[in-house]
């Protein structure tokens, strides 16, 4: 327990890759922590998606001690699918550090996330990372610290993280240059959640900073946005280990096992505080899951829709980011549409449900929500392609529009202005965050970032252009159905919501892959695109012509019949619409249609 | 048994190996040859035994090359059938390779009661069994024919199409020639590559399996398409048509009454044993095998173990496809009296589906593959499966 002057909570501001995880953990060993023979690489890295994307997707905060302070040091999320965690992860904290790296630079997230830091008032030391690597130009990288956020040279510090250089002198500047919290000791209890998680003993764990008053392992809880009300389970800190402790005091932060059953019910951003004696008012930011992409989950196999819905369930205990309601759809029969907070969120829920539960799945077309005004005057949100209303009834359909940064080497500009100009953006503006490289501001429809785009932007710029987008405004648009129609019977799951001046195109080159993925058949199978019911591409997959065993093989009925049941298996795996059978990869190939848009 | 059992007899040995084949093959000089067949003589005794000898109502000597084997191997094996079975067959088929047959041989087989001679001519064209990896010469088939005519035997010439570089044009000659030569019956064999390496027989020195794989991938890349293969089919069909022999079963031709009667043992689903490395048996409903390791076989005829049997055999689905490989196609009501409703119901659904796009044409109790019917087999096929 600390007096509030001897308190630094922070955070690290970096980019994937730039070293953050091997940073925290020198600090965990430095300040001793963490003994060295039990450091394992990165230990604030979870859950094995986490490591294999090398993100961090929740938050933590681990106590440390130097120089007699307490030091917190709490973990961000590091994509840009969770802009709104970062912002909570950051009110939690009265400092950064941004941690660049020496050979890559700044690079457009963590500079979202250190103008964000800024603008809340965080005091951000600059740490120029990875020194010791050889062929690195550490002044450019001062110049750009200088120029975007307007450092002076003699604020940044140098570390290695991996060979430990200057990280004495990090702690120490943490110590100096970050404030204390400020917060009234005898005011009721106000903590901000800035992170939870579902575990299986504890039911929801909440990790709060712990703004106003103070708070014991028997208190009954109040959270006052979602109005729910709990008697604690356990108090306690993480060193980096969980550990029970009796109180934790304003300024502090630690974890609180809440005894809820789902995170929805304690949310990112939410206030605790006591049930006995509760704060009238709740700390500001607080704003609920925003889905912003949004797809279709459907088991490969009908027979796996209680699994599928018993694993959605699951993995909703743990993210209060992700919702989603039951859809029938015709082509594929049960299954959710659920809604993310952006194409990252989409796949790693996609790749847990597939890895750890196991489950065959089929994704849709990811779909962003559109602004639906018809004659009625409603206003109708629409995220599934397949339930527009009928053209003839709408006004007007709004699209989502983001604003995008983008930061390359000035050798890649020319390809990267080329992309954006496929993508339907236009340039808002364009500066310098060192002569090497440019930040490109852009106007973007989301629904063009979601598709491929950030892997584009990777190719185009051999992997050196980074980015950030955050959500505008909604935009009149001239939106259409796409639909895909197999043997005249239109294929729901197919169908996508794209500009009119694409449709066509986009028309053609789904049925024409579409024709290489669907196997021939009995029958010719006409495979069509169309937009209100106007044919705009077709193609033929012609009948099968042949598929027989002829030869007679001494009486082999055995191996016959091996063949046969290899290929009814084959069978099995697709998807029967109407008398046709379309293998899963058709789905998946909406995904890719802006491979060549 | 009253009819008798039909008898297949395998003799693996080959001169050389044809790099499209997945038979139980070894090479004609072989180590093992000579345990080989003692052990083949000691199974046919034993299972002569285990079945009360049985009449054998048709033989069959398929391979590899059984044309190979020498007079005395002959000899010797025609006592080891005649000890062990009731031995009054009405058709014995010795397969042959075109280039094997010497008169010395030929009599040998000719006492054991030899009534008709499977003729393995493949092509007619030079380049065609160039591209097949075959050994003889074209004229070699015709040669071969006029022998067994002589000797007053049935001929069939089996023939493969869709081999690499074919043309229609080509397939159209090989089926004139074949026809010319005036054979009984002719079976012809879209050219069926098996990729996977279960087709690799470990019978063979050197190269195994990694030697047909190259061959293999670079033959069926080289192949005609699904559509040529299907074409030549059709060309096939109106070739042999013409020239007097009826289309009995998928892949076989004959004149009147010179149906293979040992085959049709098998899609008619009745009894036969099979002996020899490889060779499959079917008796009193239940499928069963020989290992194809001559080594294996060796091993298991020694030890007086039984042949691995087919657990997984469905004799429902089995019955209904065999006999739909026929002509005459399946009776829907013995079918349904001999395997009951739940068995016949899945035909008849399966028949249902397939029957829009004329795959079957089904006329009150009889169904049968039509002509695209026969081309797409595997489609009517899978169907019936359980």
């Amino acid at each position: 327990m600390a007096e509030l002057a001897r308190i630094r909570n922070f955070c690290v501001i970096a980019h994937v890759d730039h070293g953050k995880t091997t940073l925290s953990d020198r600090l965990l060993e430095t300040t001793g922590t963490v003994p060295l023979r039990e450091m394992r690489d990165q230990m604030l890295d979870s859950m094995e998606l986490e490591r294999e994307h090398g993100i961090t997707i929740k938050a933590r905060a681990v106590r440390m001690a130097w120089r007699d302070h307490e030091l917190n040091l709490i973990d961000t999320p590091g994509h840009v699918d969770f802009t709104y965690e970062v912002s909570r992860s950051l009110a939690a904290c009265e400092g950064a550090v941004l941690l660049v790296d020496a050979s890559q630079g700044i690079e457009a997230q963590t500079l979202a996330n250190a103008y964000l830091a800024v603008e809340q008032g965080l005091e951000v030391i600059p740490v120029i990372n990875k020194i010791d690597l050889p062929n690195i130009d550490i002044d450019v990288i001062r110049e750009e610290l200088r120029t975007t956020l307007g450092f002076r040279d003699e604020e940044i510090l140098l570390v290695s993280g991996k060979t430990g250089a200057g990280v004495n002198e990090l702690l120490d500047a943490i110590v100096e240059r970050i404030p204390p919290p400020v917060g009234d000791v005898d005011a009721p209890l106000r903590a901000l959640i800035f992170d939870s998680h579902y575990d299986a003993y504890k039911g929801v764990v909440a990790h709060v900073r712990v703004i106003d008053g103070s708070l014991t392992a028997h208190d009954r809880i109040r959270l006052i946005a979602t109005e729910r009300e709990s008697e604690l389970l356990e108090l306690g800190v993480f060193v980096p280990d969980a550990r029970p402790i009796p109180r934790l005091e304003t300024g502090e932060t630690g974890y609180v096992a809440t005894g809820l059953k789902a995170v929805a019910d304690c949310r990112v951003g939410d206030t605790l505080t006591l049930a006995s004696r509760p704060a009238t008012n709740p700390l500001p930011g607080y704003r609920p899951a925003k889905p912003m992409v949004f797809a279709g989950f459907y088991p490969t196999n009908a027979q796996d829709y209680p699994l599928l819905k018993d694993a959605m369930e699951k993995l909703r205990l743990n993210d209060a980011s992700l919702i989603y309601e039951p859809e029938t759809s015709q082509a594929l029969g049960f299954g959710f549409r659920a809604g993310f907070l952006g194409l990252l969120h989409l796949e790693i829920v996609q790749e847990r449900l597939e890895r750890e539960y196991d489950i065959d799945l089929i994704a849709t077309s990811p779909s962003v929500e559109y602004r639906v005004i018809t004659q009625n005057g409603a206003e109708v949100a629409i995220d599934n392609p397949a339930l527009l209303p009928d053209p003839g009834t709408i006004v007007e359909i709004r699209e989502p529009w983001m604003k995008v940064t983008v930061i390359v080497p000035t050798t890649h500009v020319g390809p990267v202005m080329e992309l954006a100009q496929t993508k339907r953006a236009s340039l808002a503006d364009m500066s310098y965050v060192d002569p090497t490289r440019a930040m490109l501001k852009y106007d973007m429809p989301l629904s063009d970032v979601i598709v491929d785009f950030y892997d584009q932007l990777k190719s185009s710029s051999r992997g050196y252009a980074s980015l950030d987008y955050e959500f505008a405004e909604y935009r009149p648009a001239d939106l259409v159905r796409l639909d895909i129609l197999v043997a005249g019977t239109i294929v729901d799951a197919l169908s996508i919501i794209t500009h009119r001046e694409r449709a066509q195109q986009s028309g053609r080159i789904l049925v024409n892959r579409l024709r290489g993925l669907i196997p021939k058949q009995m029958f010719d199978v006409r495979i069509q695109a169309a937009i209100g019911g106007k044919i705009v591409a077709s193609e033929t997959v012609k009948a099968k012509r042949k598929d027989v065993l002829a030869k007679c093989y001494g009486g082999d009925i055995t191996r016959k019949r091996k063949l046969l049941e290899k290929q009814k298996e084959g069978k099995k795996r697709m998807k029967m619409v109407g008398s046709v059978e379309i293998p899963q990869e058709a789905f998946l190939a909406v995904l890719r249609i802006g491979d060549e848009t | 048994m009253t009819r008798g059992i039909g008898l297949y007899v395998h003799v693996p040995f080959c001169a050389s190996r044809c790099p499209y084949c997945d038979f139980a093959t070894a090479p004609a000089t072989t180590a093992l040859r000579g345990r080989y067949l003692e052990a083949l003589g000691r199974e046919i005794a034993r299972e002569g035994d285990l079945l009360g000898r049985p009449r054998v109502r048709t033989l069959f000597f398929g391979g590899g090359t059984p044309s190979l084997l020498e007079p005395a191997e002959i000899e010797r094996l025609g006592d080891d059938l005649r000890r062990a079975f009731v031995f009054r067959p009405r058709e014995v088929t010795l397969e042959a390779n075109p280039a094997t047959l010497d008169r010395a041989r030929l009599d040998a087989w000719l006492a054991l009661g030899l009534t008709r001679l499977s003729l393995g001519a493949q092509s007619f064209d030079a380049s065609g069994l160039r591209a097949l990896g075959r050994t003889h010469q074209p004229e070699d088939s015709g040669a071969a024919v006029a022998v067994a005519r002589e000797a007053r035997l049935d001929v069939n010439l089996d023939l493969i199409f869709g081999w690499p570089g074919q043309t229609v044009a080509a397939w159209e000659s090989d089926l004139d020639i074949a026809a010319a030569l005036g054979p009984d019956h002719v079976s012809c064999y879209p050219l069926e590559l098996r990729l996977d390496p279960d087709g690799s027989i470990p019978n063979w020195p050197g190269g195994g399996w990694p030697v047909l794989e190259r061959w293999r991938a670079a033959a069926a890349a080289a192949q005609p398409d699904d559509a040529g293969i299907a074409r030549m089919y059709r060309v096939a069909e109106r070739s042999l048509g013409r020239a007097g022999y009826r289309h009995y079963e998928i892949a076989n031709w004959a004149r009147p009454q010179k149906r293979s009667l040992h085959n049709l043992g098998y899609w008619r689903d009745r009894d036969w044993l099979g002996v020899g490395a490889g060779a499959h048996t079917h008796l009193a409903g239940a499928r069963s095998a020989n290992p194809a390791d001559l080594r294996a076989y060796i091993a298991r005829v020694e030890s007086g173990s039984a042949r691995a049997i087919d657990a997984d055999a469905d004799p429902p689905s089995e019955n209904a496809m065999l006999a739909l490989r026929l002509d005459s196609g399946l009776d829907l009501e013995r079918y349904a009296a001999r395997f009951g409703d739940t068995a016949a119901t899945r035909v008849r659904t399966a028949l249902r589906e397939v029957e829009p796009a004329h795959l079957v044409q089904v006329r009150g109790r009889h169904a049968r593959l039509t002509a695209r019917g026969r081309l797409l087999a595997s489609e009517v096929f899978i169907r019936l499966l359980p």
